[in-house]
């Protein structure tokens, strides 16, 4: 068999394993194991294992637990119940405004944590009720909450743009700082369609009643505090990291610590929020450990067959394609793998394929990563398997069923399609930044 | 079900139950470490090299033996485009199946983990750094994280067996 068969049938049968419903974890680990004893007999016996020794000295990754640790406290410590209340009052007025001040939440939210479960379980506890309440259309905001929430792992700091950059080789700042600016805009983006929808079909979302919002401006005005404390974590954690005070993972428990301090100084901590808290955060690391721990084995033996030069060969001596049309290619390709596979488990495992590729085309690594982030977070929502698919279904309210998880991604998707090709066809979008603060 | 499984199961989720929520704490032993690591560099100026590799051997310890205890808990994340539409009894038939990938798995791994021990056992290995320590504790707890999430596993069936055949264990 020649090895590109052998990498194909390992996909192949990889989704077939998934496909029974066994943990995600297992069904990589297995057919990584079997693929490496049938290729190296009693020598590959060793591979799962060492992936753990990869997954050792990957020590970025620390940021992961951290991150999802700091993401429950935030949602507990009811600092989001002010910034709702805040942007309840000032979007209010505006057709759709909710949904737009839910978008904005989620910006600030995305900018103190570096995933999206954090955003899901805000979007999903506190904005998704209240804008239920208020007669908003239900497939429209359970779009926004979870288009929303992605934003998380595309605005600094991002966990994904963490392992991205352990991949490929680059400085996580740069990368961090190139995720900044293509993450506001596809905020503005979402916020254009809301508002440009609710125009037309105002009983999507209608206007709070005036008494509702109506408070002297004084009173207005001092509910703007509510975003001093993001903005003391976000600088705490971001900013000291980018200025060069704090190492990466440094960065990330100090904004664990100022969120649990956060949450402290409110009165919210109790023994049993910290005890939800923690199995929680216990919880959610180790599937997502489990899961790369599996696809690390999975993507070494794509190594030992030498998976990344045949690709190579396929995409360039094969099929002539021209350095765009590849790029174009492997974004596809991991759209609709991002579909039905682990999404975490893609990036693992189909990075270091393409990471060379790009190099070899002769594209910035650093803009290639936003690129890649953008199509994760496109794969996070895609059905039939999504991270955010799957705990939008864990969270939401009774009265959104499956159906309308599934349709109100679509235009969200449409959007989040267009950012990617604004990116892609004009790369300053995501390079200015990170090229500024270099030049400095 | 015959006895010794019953009692193999609930021994089994004990201590798993036991020892993950011992991990569990781990995260506030990874949060200190580090932030001991950015105070005492920025602000005391006394760089401590060890605090890094203490948190990853902490992060490996967290994830390997918290894994039994998040399998109890369920929180690791299936594609159930077609298992979610199964009864509750369906999906137990279907997992005592499909339990065979979960045990193959991990019992590679045990041995891949259990050759790498002797080995460091036998050139007393040291990580190659400026703290250099032993890579001795922390692959005998991998060692032992693995054995519990392959006997969790078993006893994880075992409970599905069980509730195909229409029974409640533990």
């Amino acid at each position: 068999m020649s090895y590109e068969a052998i990498a194909i049938f390992m996909f192949l049968s990889m989704l077939l394993m998934m496909l029974t419903g066994q943990r995600v974890f297992a069904a990589i680990g297995i057919v990584s194991t079997v693929a490496a004893l049938l290729l190296w007999g009693e020598g590959g016996v060793e591979m799962p294992f060492n992936a753990a020794f990869k997954l050792f000295n990957w020590y970025p990754l620390l940021t992961l637990p951290l991150f999802i640790y700091m993401g429950y406290i935030l949602s507990e410590s009811g600092i989001a119940d002010d910034l709702y209340a805040m942007f309840h009052v000032w979007f209010g007025g505006l057709k759709g405004g909710l949904a737009v001040g839910t978008i904005l939440l989620m910006v600030v939210i995305s900018a103190m944590n570096g995933l999206s479960v954090a955003g899901m379980a805000i979007g999903a506890t506190i904005a998704l009720p209240e804008m239920l309440k208020r007669g908003y259309d239900k497939i429209m905001i359970t779009g926004v909450v979870q288009a929303g929430s992605s934003l998380g792992i595309l605005v600094p700091p991002s966990v994904v743009l963490v392992l991205y950059g352990m991949i490929a080789r680059q400085p996580v700042s740069q990368l961090w700082l190139a995720g900044a600016i293509p993450g506001l805009m596809m905020a503005t983006l979402f916020i254009i369609y809301i508002v440009v929808r609710c125009h037309f079909q105002p009983h999507l979302g209608p206007t709070v009643a005036k008494e509702d919002r109506d408070m002297p401006m004084r009173e207005k005005l001092k509910l703007l505090r509510a975003g001093i404390t993001p903005f003391l974590i976000f600088f705490c954690m971001t900013g000291l990291f980018i200025m060069g005070i704090t190492s990466l993972v440094e960065s990330s428990a100090v904004g664990a610590t100022a969120a649990t301090l956060a949450a402290l100084v409110r009165g919210r901590l109790n023994r049993k929020v910290m005890e939800e808290t923690i199995r929680k955060t216990l919880g959610i690391s180790c599937m997502f450990m489990w899961v790369i721990l599996a696809a690390l084995a999975f993507g070494s033996v794509f190594d030992g067959i030498g998976a990344a030069r045949a690709i190579e060969s396929l995409f360039i001596t094969n099929w002539d394609l021209t350095p765009w049309e590849v790029l174009i290619m492997m974004q596809l390709s991991y759209l609709v793998m991002g579909m039905f596979l682990d999404d975490t488990a893609m990036l693992v495992i189909v990075a270091p394929l393409y990471v060379p590729l790009v190099k070899l085309l002769g594209f910035d690594p650093i803009w290639y990563g936003v690129l890649y982030t953008i199509t994760c977070q496109i794969a996070y929502m895609t059905p039939p398997f999504g991270y955010n698919l799957f705990l939008m279904r864990a969270m939401a309210p009774p009265e959104i069923t499956l159906m309308d998880i599934y349709r109100s991604i679509i235009p969200f998707v449409m959007v989040m399609t267009l950012a990617l090709v604004l990116v892609m066809v004009f790369p300053q979008i995501a390079m200015w930044l990170p090229e500024y603060v270099r030049s400095r | 079900m015959p006895k010794f499984i019953v009692t193999y199961v609930k021994v089994i989720d004990y201590l798993s139950t036991k020892c993950g929520r011992l991990a569990m704490y781990l995260i506030f032993v990874m949060i200190a470490v580090l932030l001991l690591d950015a105070v005492t560099r920025n602000i005391i100026n006394i760089p401590l090299s060890w605090c890094i590799e203490l948190a990853q051997f902490t992060m490996a310890a967290y994830y390997i033996v918290g894994g039994p205890y998040s399998m109890q808990l369920d929180s690791h994340v299936r594609m159930d485009l077609i298992y979610s539409r199964f009864s509750p009894r369906n999906r137990a038939r279907l997992d005592c199946f499909t339990a065979i990938f979960l045990v193959v798995y991990l019992v590679c791994l045990l041995i891949g983990a259990i050759s790498s021990t002797k080995y460091a056992i036998e050139y007393d290995q040291r990580k190659f750094s400026m703290w250099n320590p032993s890579m001795i504790p922390i692959k005998l707890i991998m060692v032992f994280g693995i054995t519990l999430m392959l006997l969790q596993s078993i006893s994880t069936f075992f409970k599905d067996l069980a509730k195909a055949r229409g029974i409640q264990l533990s």
